[in-house]
């Protein structure tokens, strides 16, 4: 069974990840009716409890920290469960179709590693295995397992680690109570992709580099 | 996870969403607490040993480059641990008033991109068998990863 091709992808799934793209990019942050399409807005604000915060201020130490820590968990719950609702619905599906015929553009990798680089965003383990297979069965030569391997393991398990913990730096306000963070999800996540490919490009660079010194050491012996 | 999903009798919607949130608790009580507790001790320990300041004068030289205090190096030193840590950092340093939010715009991309590597690497790189000399330079490419885009953000925000 080829590893890019066994599912069908419906124009549904592609819904789905586009839903995704702009549910979490941010653009749509907005107490508009548009908002109920962004992820910021329905993640909504804590209350004030008698003029202050639930967490309270001027806390500190391992007692801050929980209460704190507490606040985060509806963030990371709400993100964990819609992305478990795009992903029923094929957004990940499609987003491997997309992604599959750029992989060798972008990083010299043949399209049958888009199951593995998909599984890798969710799952550092699934990552790391669907890759060792893909090796095992011939699909990845050593050199390009290598490749792949420096994308995965710089920000491993990007979607499901940034979700559950980083997303919620982007719900933090200042006293005044505006947002904190003047910056996107989208943005930050596009960012992070980019470099991941850019890591995996520096790689791929230093080993060329490498094969042409033993081939020039080869010529000269 | 995709194909189970397809396979069993037809979920409703919100079913799908609650096994999604169930994921978000276990995280949020298993890793997250838990972290972000440990994180808040740290910061309290380095304020009152005075080794915050130190550490963010040792740095400022470096960090000011990429539009950080000094102390931003404490978060990423927690990230290479542990991406929930360093987020607890970030936290435990905002509301001292260390960080801003331009601030944990420019570290936040950086934390995953030079995040968890220490445990990744037998879990990554052990997995996969790569060859041992590339452990240095993978180890490299994500700190240059995380730098770069520390870099871009600054420019960005």
């Amino acid at each position: 069974m080829s590893a890019t091709d066994d599912q069908k992808v419906t124009i549904g799934n592609y819904i789905a990840l586009a839903f995704a793209v702009a549910f979490f990019s941010g653009l749509l942050q907005s107490n508009e009716w548009y908002g109920v399409f962004d992820f910021t807005t329905l993640n909504g604000t804590f209350g004030s409890i008698a003029g202050g915060m639930f967490r309270g201020t001027g806390g500190d130490g391992a007692r801050d920290g929980f209460l704190f820590a507490l606040t985060l968990v509806p963030t990371c719950m709400f993100a964990l469960g819609m992305i478990n609702v795009l992903e029923h619905f094929g957004a990940l599906k499609a987003a491997r179709k997309l992604l599959s015929p750029l992989l060798r553009p972008l990083m010299g990798l043949p399209g049958s590693s888009g199951l593995a680089l998909i599984g890798s965003l969710q799952n550092t383990d699934t990552g790391a295995g669907l890759t060792k297979n893909l090796m095992e069965d011939g699909e990845l030569t050593e050199k390009e397992s290598e490749i792949f391997t420096a994308f995965q393991f710089s920000g491993g398990a990007l979607i499901v680690n940034f979700f559950s913990s980083g997303a919620v730096l982007f719900t933090l306000t200042n006293a005044d109570g505006s947002m904190a963070v003047p910056t996107s999800i989208g943005l930050t996540v596009g960012v992070m992709f980019i470099f991941k490919i850019i890591g995996a490009n520096i790689l791929r660079l230093i080993l060329k580099a490498q094969d042409k010194k033993v081939n020039a050491q080869a010529k000269v012996a | 996870m995709t194909q189970a999903s397809s396979s069993a009798p037809k979920k409703m919607i919100t079913d799908v969403f609650v096994e999604g949130a169930r994921k978000g608790w276990n995280i949020g009580a298993m890793s997250t607490i838990p972290n972000v507790m440990m994180a808040f001790i740290i910061i309290k320990a380095l304020n009152v040993t005075g080794a915050l300041t130190a550490l963010g004068a040792l740095f400022q030289p470096l960090m000011v480059l990429v539009g950080l205090p000094g102390e931003g190096a404490a978060v990423l030193m927690g990230a290479i641990m542990s991406m929930g840590g360093a987020v607890g950092i970030v936290m435990g340093l905002f509301s001292e008033g260390i960080l801003t939010g331009e601030h944990i715009a420019i570290l936040a991309p950086a934390i995953y991109l030079m995040g968890s590597t220490i445990q990744y690497a037998g879990r990554i790189l052990g997995v996969i068998g790569t060859r041992g000399s590339l452990y240095p330079i993978l180890f490299g490419i994500c700190i240059a990863n995380g730098f770069m885009a520390m870099f871009v953000m600054n420019l960005l925000v």
